[in-house]
């Protein structure tokens, strides 16, 4: 399938094709982490949001100098690439205090030498209530002015109404390739959409949504179906990197749901195109399927994985978490207990992110979890 | 609350009252107490002769330890007068709770607690990551979630968090006890920033929390109950601001130990009278002794910041520090409330606005909920009490748990050193657990690091 190659070599380059096209047009380039930016606004501005990733990454060494161990390998592994110059391509970096560990890496980065142009970070609230509303839509206004001030630019309304049917189209079409991994003999592997989710957060959406829309219809037309006969949702810490789930599907399983927040988290959600389009995104934005560092929120996150798993019929859950993302782990806990009671088997599995270092032992928990299913 | 004979709370109040009814003329080489002493486990005969060796500091050790036998007593008794439980953590202040008519147990404190039961608190440290929360959350909550897991502590009428933002092992481990063990749970949001704004947001929040604990409880707020309250944690204010004074000298007459009580006192205490009688004693033994020359033995050779927390498993270090090393602990960040506000009592407005100032200012929220070189984040904190109270050193007590701190731990050490030419040792382990790094291990890294400093 020609557009899954495409997509399949964007996610596998950090400064791909549509980002040097993009910058060669003399156009900016913005990082930005966390599926608590509205990145509309980015785009709005005619600047790639670009989302920062730690892919590729074969040691931490310098940022584990600033960073430490007790910190989670994914924002050592973007802080690496920081450091080493590996985001160069960017014009800035937009951070958001999503968790301990990323709002310490946007801190060290800052800080040193290697720091953009431009460093910001937005803080999102941890309830969601109206003040805690009111205090997002005031951010996202400083934001939006210190995106404007900086790159000498004005997003004007018309341009985040574009911006904001466009991302809609994306998250549509999304959701049409998430029935076709649901259906009886799913025609994608997990680990084929991971590069998908990965490549949609690294070029420009308009172009993304073209290819995505070729993709749905190859699929459609197509025969080939990905082989796994054990029907797995995964959710859990951020993943943007497919070696995890191709290692949990070279067992003979198939992903064919996911709650993750590069994926059926971050696009589940609509922005109301009806009216005042700023206030409309930062509804969006506050209220979309909550992230665990959203404080009493559990309820509301326990029952999209569940309603993904329904929909999806999967025969089990992994609940994955990068070690010491305590947001995770601690919401994995209670989402497999709450699973198993429900019927629908789970396992938790701590790993790190980037090079699988172990991916021995995840292997042989995952086989433990496929025969437990199996039997 | 606790009936059972195996009730954790029920022991360490007993424990409570049996440390409060010695004696300030307590004879500890009496042949008696001798043996007493030799039977305790080791790290708790550690804390107990740090509370009682010296004389000073026994006298407000029994104090310290009648005015909280008192309290945790009062917990056992709470539910048959009709007053609700709520737990909470140490950065969310007492005082609202003592108004409400409610009693307020800090979760961090109760796991401290449980270091003094005869099993201590490893296996239910243990038992809170077998039953399912990762290991890498803080064994401060851990050790209360493992008492739950147990069987031995009863659930709370209420859960309430205020470290959202400042540190997630705290705010998710509530989250978890309100989910697994079914605790009806409020949360208060921390800004990022620390300014008029941030303040302002947060007050609302500190507002709606009450409006919904009222609601929740059926406790009503009492402006007379509040303003008695209020006029009481003033007075403990003005105390501890006095104390502080008292430590600005060279050497240094506050008795190490001073710092682990005032903590207990103003996470559990503060808004009541026995916290304003512990600070008068503390605050009259430190006079006293820097009227007749006392300070660390044989002579302060050392004055020492430490710019996180502590190690609360044996708290034999204050005393180790205190009599043999000659070195004198100024405070650390749980410990140091500079920043304390003196709270308007013209109405309830005021008054609420001013406690929500004070848990605005509590240790972690204020230190660690923002970028660290903020105005009024850890950096920021760390040079004025170094430089205020004039510290040779400081010491970064890193636990395991807190990835916020040891997230830019780096930054903040390498600026004191720039700023100030002072060094900071990095220390590993976790406060409530001895096996993660282990007493001696810890003494011996402080012992050689503070030959490199004198």
């Amino acid at each position: 399938m020609r557009a899954l190659e495409e997509l399949t070599e964007v996610s596998e380059n950090l400064e791909n094709k549509y980002v040097s096209d993009w910058r060669n047009q003399g156009k900016k380039v913005v990082g930005y982490v966390c599926s608590y930016l509205p990145e509309e606004i980015l785009y709005a501005a005619d600047i790639l949001p670009y989302r920062i990733t730690g892919k590729g990454v074969k040691d931490t060494s310098q940022a584990d100098s600033y960073l430490t161990r007790v910190n989670c390998t994914f924002s050592r592994c973007c802080l690496e690439l920081g450091f080493s110059g590996g985001f160069d391509f960017l014009d800035g970096a937009v951070f958001i205090n999503g968790c301990d560990h990323i709002r310490r890496a946007y801190d060290n980065w800052k800080a040193h030498q290697s720091a953009l142009p431009f460093m910001y970070l937005l803080p999102v609230p941890h309830l969601i209530n109206p003040e805690g509303r009111q205090w997002y839509l005031e951010e996202v206004v400083k934001f939006k002015e210190a995106i404007e001030a900086y790159f000498e630019v004005e997003v004007i309304d018309e341009k985040l109404s574009e911006a904001a049917a466009v991302y809609n189209e994306t998250r549509r079409l999304f959701k049409k390739l998430y029935d076709l991994r649901a259906k009886d003999e799913p025609p994608l592997s997990g680990t084929e959409v991971v590069s998908i989710l990965s490549a949609a957060a690294a070029m420009p959406k308009k172009e993304f949504n073209q290819i995505l829309s070729e993709l749905i219809e190859e699929t459609e037309a197509s025969s080939s179906k990905a082989t796994g006969k054990v029907r797995l949702l995964v959710a859990g810490s951020l993943m943007d990197d497919p070696e995890f789930l191709r290692n949990v599907e070279d067992l003979g399983a198939v992903v064919v749901a996911d709650a993750l927040c590069f994926g059926a988290k971050n696009f589940w959600d609509l922005t109301d195109e009806s009216g005042d389009v700023l206030e409309a995104l930062v509804d969006r934005y506050y209220n979309h399927v909550p992230c665990p560092r959203m404080a009493g929120e559990y309820s509301r996150r326990f029952d999209f994985v569940k309603e993904q798993a329904e929909r999806a019929h999967v025969d089990g859950v992994i609940l994955e978490h990068i070690k010491f993302c305590d947001t995770h782990g601690a919401d994995n806990a209670l989402l497999k207990k709450d699973f198993e009671a429900a019927g629908i088997p789970a396992i938790e599995l701590e790993r790190q992110y980037g090079p699988l270092a172990d991916a021995g032992r995840l292997r042989t928990r995952a086989q433990a979890f496929l025969e437990r299913i199996r039997r | 609350m606790g009936t059972e004979n195996n009730s954790a709370l029920e022991r360490i109040v007993t424990n409570f009252e049996m440390a409060s009814s010695l004696p300030s003329d307590l004879d500890l080489e009496s042949p008696a107490m001798k043996a007493v002493i030799d039977a305790m486990p080791e790290a708790r005969r550690g804390t107990f002769l740090a509370m009682y060796q010296d004389p000073d500091v026994r006298e407000t050790s029994v104090v310290f330890n009648r005015s909280s036998g008192n309290y945790w007593r009062s917990l056992l008794t709470a539910r048959d007068e009709g007053k609700k439980i709520v737990f909470v953590p140490f950065n969310f202040a007492p005082e609202i709770f003592h108004a409400l008519n409610m009693v307020p147990v800090c979760v961090e404190v109760l796991t401290t607690m449980a270091q003094n039961l005869e099993e201590g608190v490893a296996e239910y440290l243990d038992l809170a990551v077998e039953r399912g929360l990762p290991d890498t959350m803080c064994s401060t909550q851990r050790g209360v979630i493992g008492l739950f897991e147990a069987g031995i502590l009863e659930k709370p009428d209420l859960l309430i968090n205020g470290a959202l933002g400042s540190c997630d092992p705290n705010s998710k481990a509530f989250e978890y006890m309100a989910e697994k063990f079914d605790i009806p749970a409020l949360y208060l949001d921390i800004p990022y920033y620390h300014d008029k704004r941030a303040l302002d947001y947060y007050a609302r929040g500190f507002k709606n929390a009450i409006k919904a604990i009222e609601e929740m409880t059926g406790h009503k707020l009492d402006p007379d109950r509040l303003r008695e309250v209020v006029d009481y944690t003033n007075r403990a204010t003005e105390l501890f601001f006095e104390i502080n004074e008292l430590k600005r000298n060279v050497p240094n007459p506050v008795p190490n130990y001073y710092n682990m009580q005032h903590i207990g006192t103003k996470f559990m205490m503060v808004g009541k009278p026995e916290a304003v009688e512990f600070y008068e004693k503390a605050l009259e033994v430190s006079k006293d002794r820097l009227k007749k020359g006392k300070h660390v033995l044989p002579e302060e050779k050392i004055r020492v910041l430490f710019i996180y927390t502590f190690f609360y498993f044996d708290t034999s270090i204050y005393s180790w520090f205190q009599e043999e090393m000659g070195v004198s602990y100024l405070m650390d960040v749980l410990s140091a409330f500079d920043f304390n506000p003196h709270i308007d009592t013209s109405s309830v407005d005021t008054m609420l606005y001013g406690l929500a100032e004070e848990m605005f200012n509590l240790p972690m929220t204020r230190q660690l909920a923002g970028s660290w070189d903020m105005d009024s984040n850890w950096l920021w904190d760390s040079l004025y009490y170094a430089k205020t109270y004039k510290a040779d050193c400081c010491v970064f007590s890193g636990h395991l748990a807190c990835k916020q701190a040891w997230g830019v731990y780096r930054l903040v050490s390498d600026s004191i050193k720039k700023e100030l030419g002072i060094p900071c040792l990095r220390l590993e382990g976790d406060g409530w657990d001895s096996r993660i790094t282990p007493l001696a291990v810890i003494r011996e890294q402080l012992e050689e690091f503070f030959e490199t400093v004198v």
